[in-house]
C-alpha cells in the first residue's frame, strides 16, 4: 500500500527515506519538495500528480516535521493518515520531534518504520505497548499524550505526573533491553494470544489510571444564539496490570446502564457518584456515537451493552464519545462591541462569566478579543485577570491564572486606531469570532461520571488501585459578535 | 561525538573508521564502528549512492561477525538500497540474509524478507517463493512472519505472475477453513483480492458465503490493522444471493462502524452502503449508527476530518439523506478551521440545504462570505447564489436580500462575484427582479474579473430598456474592447449587434459598426475575426438585398435563452462506482477510479438475484422492537430547531442546562480604562510601516 516513508525537516531537508517497493526512486523526494513544501499556496493535505500520491501531515509537536506516504495507486486514504498519526505519536514518544535530535537518531525512525510497516508497506501494528516491546531500544520516558490532543492536554499530561514525578517505567518495558541477537527470544504471538498484549506482564503494584477528558466545542451566533454545541470526550487509562487482566467499565450512560450484570441504578449509587466528583448532574447521559479501542469487544458492546476489554500494557485511548444535549457549558461570554462616534474606533463591553460550581476554579482561562486592522494600542480596563494588547496578532489577550466558579468579570476596552485609517475599512472588518481557551479539573461538561471499573485476573488475585480523574477543557469554544 | 552523522562523506572516510573491527573489547572503537554505519544509511538517504556502493565488503564482513540487532538492520537496510543497483554485490550477502530467514528471531525473519524481495534477481525470488511455499500453513511460524510471507506474494506477482496459481488455491483454502489463524486468513483475503484485482487476465475475487460469514465472525479477534484487511475488499468479492443474507452481514459489520481507528469504521461504511444495494428495506437504526459513526469521525485531525468529509459529500449525492442524518450545525465552519475543510465543509452545507434549514444556511453562509480568504469569500457567494436557482421560489428572495447586503460590503471581489451569479439568477427569474437592475449596474465601473464583466454585460444587454443610458453603461466596456480577454470581447461583439438589431437608430450603428471594425481590423484573432464577419454579412443582407428580413436576423442574434437548471447530481453509474471506494484516493477527489489511476480496472456491482434495480427502491423503516433499544433514546434533535422553537428566548433550553443561572461573586470595574501596558512594539513605533502592512491586508488579498 505504502510504497515509501520520507520526513522531511520544516524547511524540506529529507531525514528518512524507507522505500518499501523497489520500483520507488529517490527523485521522488524532489518532485514533493518543489511541489509542495516550497509552494506557498498548498490547499490541500494530498496531492495526486500522474499516478503518484503523497498523503502527508506535520507532526504535533517540536519542529513541525513533514511525515510523507508515497503511494501508486488508489489505495486507502484513512489507513494512510490514521497511519501517520499513529507514527508521529510513536516518534514522540521517542522524543524525535525535533530535526536536530532525528538527525542523530534517525536509525530509531528506521527501526519504527520497519516494526510497523510491513511487506508492501502495510501497517502491521502500531500499538504503543506491542510496538516498544518489540523496540531494541525503549523510549527515555513513556509520554502520556496522544498526537490529536496534544496541544490542550499538554499541561494535563504533566499534571499527570510528568514533571513532578515521572510515571515509573513499566517493568515490563525494561525487559527485552539485551541487544543481542544469540539469545533468540521466542517469537512473541502465538495464536491463542491477544495481539495487542504479551503474556507475561507483572507488576508489584497494579494500577490503573483512567483520565475523562472533555473537549468541548461552541458557537455562539451574534444575537447570543447558541449555534452549535457539543463535547467529544476521551476516556484514557494507563494500565500497569499483571498477567491477562479483564476489565469491565460502566458509566452514567444510557447504554451500559441497561446492560451489564449489575446494571441497577440506584439513589444510592446517585449519591455516592456526587462524592465522587460534586455538583455535576449525575443524571444519564446520552452518548451520540462511540468509538473503542481495538481492545473493546465490539459485538459484546452491540449485543449487551457491556464495555469489556483485555488492555494493552501502558497508556492507550479506551474510547471516544460525543454528546451535544443537556450540557453543562462553562463559560458564558457577552460581548457588546460598538463603533465609537468617530467610526474609527471600536469599543467592548465584554462580561465573562463562569458557569461551573463555586468550588472548582478553571485554570489558564485566556480569552482572545481581536481587533481591527490599524489598531495601534487599547485603552483597557478589566475587572480581574490581565488584558493586553498584542499588535503582532490584532488581538487583546484577557487572561486568568485561576478563574474561580460562578464568577463574573467586565471589560471595557477601546481601540486607539491609526490616524489614516478609514472609517469604511473598521466597517468592512471581518470580525474574527472570539475564543476561549481554559480547563477545568473535576468538572464534566455532560455529567458523564465513571460508575465502576472492575478488574478480574483468573490466575492471580490482586487488587488494583485505580485513580480516575475529569478534566473539561475548549476545543473551540467561540463566540461572534 | 566527534562528528556530525547526518553529513556527506566519502566511502574511505568511514572505512576508515570501521578498520580495527577486531579489536571488539575496546568499547570506544565500537561506538565509533557503530556511528560509522550510521553514517552509511544518511548517506543513503542524502543520495550518495556512488560512495556508498564501494562499502559492500566492509557491510559483509561486519555482517559476518556482529551480533548486534541494530548492526543487523543497518546491514539489510543497505542491501534494500544498493541492492537494486548492484545485484552481483548483493549476491554475495544472499547466505547471510538467508542465515536470518531461518533464525528463529521474528524480527530478522521479516527483515530477511523484505531485504530478500527488494533485490530484482530471479535467486532472490526463489528463496521468497520457496520460504512462502513452507510458511503458509505452518503453524509454528509465528503469525507476524505467515503474514509477511502471505503479503510477499503481491509483490513476487508482478514478477512471476504464472508461478502464483498454485498459492492462489492455498490461500483460498486457509480462508475457507475455520481453523486457521485469524490474523492469516486476513491477509490472506487481502493478497487474494489485490492479485486479482490488478492482473487483466483475471476476474474480482468472488468469495462463498460461508467464508464471507467466517470473515465477518473473526473480525473481534484481529488488531486494527488486519480489521482493514479483512473488511476492505468485502465489497465486491463477497456477494449475498438473498435479502436476508445481506441483511446478516450488515448486522455483523455494524459493530465496526465504532471503531476508533478512521479506516475501519470507513471500511464498515464501504461495505455496509455496498450491502444496501442487496436489500429491500433497512432499520432506521442503521442511519442512526452510520450517522453518528460519521459525527464522531469528525473528532479526528484535520487530515482525517477532510476525508471523513469528502465521504459525507458522496454519500449526500449518491443517497440523498437517506443513509445520513446529520445536523448541519457540524458543518459550520471553524474560523481556525484549515482552507480545505472550510472548502469542503461548504460544499456539505450546500448539498444539504432544503426548505427547512435554510434559513440557517444563509445566515452562515453570510458570514463566510466576508471571509478573509479570496476564494472562501468567492466560493461562499456562489453557493448562496446557486441556492437561488437550485431550491426555487421559496428560497430565492432571502438570498437575493443576502446578495444585495453584501453589494454594499462593497470589496470588489464581493461584487464582481455578486455580478456573476446573479446572472444566473436573473436567467431563472428574469422578470422578478427588475428593480434592482440600476443598481447592479451601478457597480459597472468595479468589476474587473472577465466572468463578472460578461455578466455585467449581459445584464445591461438583457434589460436595455430599464435602463436610460444603456449605450453609456455599455460604453464603459465596448470603449476599451482592444484590452480585453477574449471572451470578454465576444461579449462585447455579441451585445453591440443586438442592441443595433433591436432599434437600429444612428448611434447603435455607430457602435456597432465600430466594434465590427475593430474586431475585422484591429484584433488579431481569428474566431473573432470570423464570427464579426458572420454578423457583418448577416446585417449587409438585411440592408442591399433584402434577402433576410429583420425579424429573422433578430431570431438568428437575439434569441430567446431556455431557462437555466442547476443539476448538481453526477451520472448514478459514476457514483454506484464512487460507493464502491469510499475512505480511498478517488473517494476525495470524487472521479471514478479508472479517470486518476489509468491501470486500475471498474469496479461494478455484482450480478445477484437480490440486486436491487435502482437506488431508490431501498426503504427506511423505523423500528420498534430491535434489538439496537438504546438508539431508541437518541432523540432526532438538531440544534436549529432548538433555535426556532425558543425564539422567543434566545438560548435553548432543552440543551444546555446552565446557561441563564446568575453568578455569585461578580467583580465590577474599577477605575479608567488604561492604555495596554505592553512596551510598544517596533510595529507601532514607525507608523509608515503599519501603514503599508495595512494596506496589504485590507488590500482585500488581491496582492496575496
Amino acid at each position: 500500500m505504502i510504497n515509501a516513508v520520507m520526513i522531511f525537516t520544516p524547511r524540506g531537508e529529507l531525514l528518512v527515506f524507507k522505500v518499501f517497493k523497489s520500483s520507488v526512486k529517490r527523485t521522488i523526494s524532489d518532485i514533493f519538495r518543489v511541489q509542495v513544501i516550497n509552494n506557498d499556496n498548498i490547499r490541500s493535505p494530498i496531492l495526486t500528480l500522474g499516478s503518484t500520491t503523497f498523503h502527508f501531515i506535520r507532526t504535533t509537536a517540536g519542529s513541525k516535521l513533514w511525515l510523507v506516504a508515497v503511494t501508486r495507486s488508489n489505495a486507502d486514504s484513512g489507513a494512510i493518515w490514521e497511519y501517520l498519526y499513529k507514527l508521529n505519536s510513536l516518534m514522540e514518544v521517542y522524543g524525535l520531534t525535533h530535526e536536530d535530535i532525528l538527525k542523530d537518531e534517525f536509525i530509531v525512525c528506521h527501526e519504527l518504520l520497519d516494526i510497523t510497516l510491513g511487506m508492501n508497506g502495510l501497517p502491521m501494528d502500531t500499538e504503543l505497548s506491542s510496538v516498544i516491546g518489540k523496540m531494541t531500544l525503549k523510549p527515555a520516558q513513556v509520554l502520556t499524550s496522544s498526537a490529536d490532543r496534544s496541544d490542550i492536554l499538554a499541561s494535563s499530561v504533566t499534571t499527570l505526573g510528568h514533571n513532578s514525578t515521572p510515571i515509573s517505567m513499566p517493568k515490563f518495558l525494561s525487559r527485552n533491553s539485551n541487544r543481542s541477537v544469540t539469545q533468540e527470544f521466542e517469537s512473541q504471538f502465538s495464536p491463542s494470544n491477544i495481539p495487542w498484549r504479551s503474556r507475561d506482564i507483572k507488576y508489584k503494584k497494579n494500577e490503573m489510571i483512567v483520565n475523562v477528558i472533555e473537549k468541548i466545542n461552541v458557537l455562539v451566533g451574534k444575537d447570543d444564539n447558541i449555534l452549535r454545541a457539543y463535547v467529544d470526550g476521551t476516556i484514557d487509562i494507563t494500565a500497569h496490570l499483571s498477567g491477562m487482566p479483564m476489565c469491565q467499565i460502566g458509566m452514567n450512560d444510557l447504554s451500559t446502564i441497561q446492560g451489564g450484570e449489575n446494571a441497577h441504578w440506584t439513589n444510592e449509587d446517585r449519591a455516592s457518584n456526587r462524592d465522587a466528583m460534586p455538583d455535576v448532574s449525575g443524571d444519564r447521559v446520552i452518548l451520540e456515537g462511540s468509538k473503542f479501542h481495538q481492545c473493546v469487544a465490539l459485538d459484546k458492546y452491540n449485543k449487551d451493552n457491556v464495555i469489556w476489554f483485555i488492555p494493552p500494557d501502558g497508556q492507550f485511548e479506551l474510547m471516544k464519545y460525543h454528546v451535544s444535549n443537556n450540557l453543562n457549558l462553562p463559560f458564558r461570554i457577552t460581548p457588546q462591541v460598538t463603533l465609537t462616534s468617530h467610526g474609527t474606533a471600536l469599543s467592548y463591553a465584554i462580561k465573562l462569566k463562569s458557569l461551573f460550581p463555586r468550588k472548582l476554579s478553571a485554570e489558564n482561562v485566556v480569552l482572545r478579543i481581536p481587533v481591527p486592522p490599524g489598531t495601534l494600542d487599547c485603552k483597557i480596563n478589566a475587572s480581574d485577570g490581565k488584558c493586553k494588547f498584542i499588535p503582532e496578532e490584532n488581538c487583546m489577550v484577557w487572561s486568568f491564572h485561576r478563574f474561580n466558579g460562578s464568577t463574573e468579570n467586565h471589560l471595557n476596552a477601546q481601540t486607539v486606531p491609526t490616524q489614516s485609517i478609514a472609517s469604511q475599512s473598521i466597517k468592512q472588518w471581518t470580525r474574527p469570532p472570539m475564543s476561549l481557551d481554559f480547563k477545568v479539573l473535576m468538572f464534566s461538561n455532560t455529567g458523564l461520571i465513571v460508575r465502576y471499573l472492575k478488574v478480574q485476573e483468573k490466575n492471580m488475585h490482586y487488587n488494583t488501585i485505580k485513580w480516575i480523574k475529569y478534566i473539561s477543557a475548549a476545543g473551540s469554544y467561540e463566540v461572534r459578535y | 561525538m566527534d562528528q556530525r552523522i547526518f553529513a556527506r562523506y566519502k566511502a574511505s572516510e568511514l572505512k576508515n573508521d570501521l578498520q580495527g573491527f577486531d579489536v571488539k573489547k575496546s568499547k570506544n572503537s565500537a561506538l565509533k564502528r557503530k556511528n560509522a554505519l550510521k553514517k552509511i544509511i544518511a548517506n543513503l538517504t542524502l543520495g550518495n549512492y556512488n560512495e556508498m556502493v564501494h562499502m559492500f565488503p566492509d557491510i559483509i564482513n561486519y555482517w559476518k561477525i556482529e551480533d548486534d540487532m541494530e548492526v543487523r538492520e543497518i546491514c539489510h537496510e543497505y542491501i534494500r538500497c544498493l541492492g537494486p543497483l548492484k545485484p552481483k554485490s548483493a549476491k554475495e550477502a544472499l547466505p547471510l540474509i538467508l542465515k536470518d530467514l531461518n533464525s528463529k528471531n521474528e524480527k530478522l525473519q521479516l527483515q530477511a524478507l523484505n531485504t530478500l524481495i527488494s533485490v530484482p534477481t530471479s535467486e532472490f525470488y526463489n528463496e521468497v517463493f520457496q520460504f512462502t511455499s513452507d510458511a503458509i500453513n505452518r503453524k509454528s511460524q509465528s503469525s507476524n512472519v505467515t503474514k509477511t510471507a502471505i503479503f510477499s506474494l503481491i509483490q513476487l506477482d508482478d514478477i512471476e505472475h504464472n508461478q502464483i496459481f498454485p498459492f492462489l488455491e492455498r490461500l483460498l483454502d486457509i480462508l475457507d477453513n475455520p481453523n486457521s489463524r485469524p490474523a492469516v486468513q486476513a491477509a490472506c483475503l487481502k493478497t487474494l483480492y489485490t492479485i486479482h484485482e490488478k492482473n487483466n487476465d483475471m476476474q474480482f475475487l468472488c468469495l462463498k458465503s460461508n467464508i464471507v460469514f467466517n470473515i465477518l465472525s473473526i473480525l473481534s479477534k484481529l488488531n486494527e490493522w488486519d480489521t482493514v484487511y479483512a473488511l476492505e475488499h468485502l465489497p465486491i468479492s463477497a456477494v449475498p444471493q438473498t435479502h436476508s443474507e445481506a441483511l446478516k452481514m450488515i448486522e455483523m459489520t455494524l459493530p465496526q462502524l465504532q471503531h476508533v481507528n478512521s479506516s475501519v469504521a470507513l471500511n464498515a461504511m464501504k461495505f455496509i452502503a455496498y450491502l444496501l444495494n442487496y436489500v429491500d428495506h433497512i432499520n432506521e437504526s442503521i442511519v442512526h449508527k452510520c450517522s453518528n459513526s460519521v459525527i464522531s469521525l469528525l473528532d479526528k485531525p484535520p487530515e482525517l476530518q477532510f476525508l471523513v468529509l469528502r465521504n459525507v459529500i458522496l454519500l449526500l449525492l449518491s443517497r440523498e439523506d437517506s443513509l445520513l442524518h446529520i445536523d448541519v450545525a457540524y458543518f459550520f465552519i471553524d474560523y481556525h478551521d484549515p482552507i480545505y475543510i472550510k472548502d469542503t465543509k461548504l460544499e456539505c452545507l450546500y448539498l444539504l440545504a432544503n426548505k427547512d434549514n435554510l434559513p440557517i444556511i444563509l445566515n452562515e453562509l453570510s458570514q463566510y462570505a466576508t471571509d478573509i480568504d479570496t476564494q472562501m469569500s468567492r466560493k461562499t457567494i456562489r453557493a448562496i447564489g446557486n441556492l437561488a436557482v437550485k431550491l426555487g421560489d421559496d428560497s430565492v428572495d432571502d438570498s437575493v436580500d443576502i446578495l444585495l447586503n453584501l453589494l454594499e460590503f462593497g470589496v470588489d471581489y464581493v461584487v464582481e462575484e455578486i455580478i456573476s451569479v446573479f446572472r444566473n439568477i436573473l436567467r431563472k427569474y428574469p422578470e422578478r427582479f427588475t428593480d434592482v437592475i440600476p443598481n447592479l449596474i451601478h457597480y459597472s465601473n468595479s468589476v474587473q474579473e472577465a466572468e463578472s464583466k460578461n455578466a455585467m454585460i449581459w445584464i445591461i444587454t438583457r434589460y436595455y430598456n430599464l435602463l436610460p443610458n444603456y449605450l453609456d453603461n455599455f460604453s464603459v466596456f465596448s470603449s476599451k474592447i482592444k484590452d480585453e480577454s477574449l471572451d470578454v470581447q465576444f461579449s462585447i461583439l455579441n451585445s453591440s449587434v443586438k442592441f443595433f438589431v433591436r432599434s437600429p437608430s444612428k448611434e447603435t450603428e455607430k457602435i456597432c459598426i465600430g466594434i465590427l471594425t475593430i474586431c475585422t481590423e484591429e484584433i488579431n484573432n481569428a474566431d473573432l475575426r470570423s464570427r464579426a464577419f458572420m454578423y457583418w454579412r448577416l446585417l449587409s443582407m438585411v440592408q442591399n438585398d433584402n434577402s433576410v428580413s429583420n425579424e429573422t436576423v433578430k431570431e438568428i442574434v437575439d434569441g430567446e435563452l431556455p431557462l437555466i437548471e442547476l443539476d448538481t447530481k453526477l451520472d448514478s453509474q459514476i457514483l454506484e462506482e464512487l460507493e464502491l471506494d469510499i475512505g480511498s484516493i478517488s473517494s476525495i477527489y470524487l472521479k471514478p477510479v479508472s479517470q486518476i489511476f489509468r491501470l486500475n480496472k471498474s469496479k461494478y456491482l455484482p450480478k445477484s438475484p437480490a440486486l436491487n434495480a435502482s437506488r431508490r427502491q431501498l426503504e427506511v423503516i423505523e423500528d420498534s422492537s430491535s434489538t439496537y433499544n438504546h438508539e431508541r433514546f437518541t432523540p432526532n434533535r438538531s440544534f436549529s430547531d432548538i433555535n426556532r422553537d425558543s425564539s422567543s428566548s434566545p438560548v435553548r433550553q432543552s440543551s444546555v442546562q446552565n446557561y441563564n443561572s446568575p453568578a455569585e461573586t461578580v467583580n465590577h470595574l474599577r477605575g479608567k480604562m488604561k492604555l495596554s501596558s505592553r512596551s510598544p512594539s517596533k510595529l507601532s513605533r514607525n507608523p509608515s510601516k503599519l501603514i503599508r502592512r495595512l494596506s496589504v491586508r485590507t488590500g482585500l488579498g488581491k496582492n496575496k
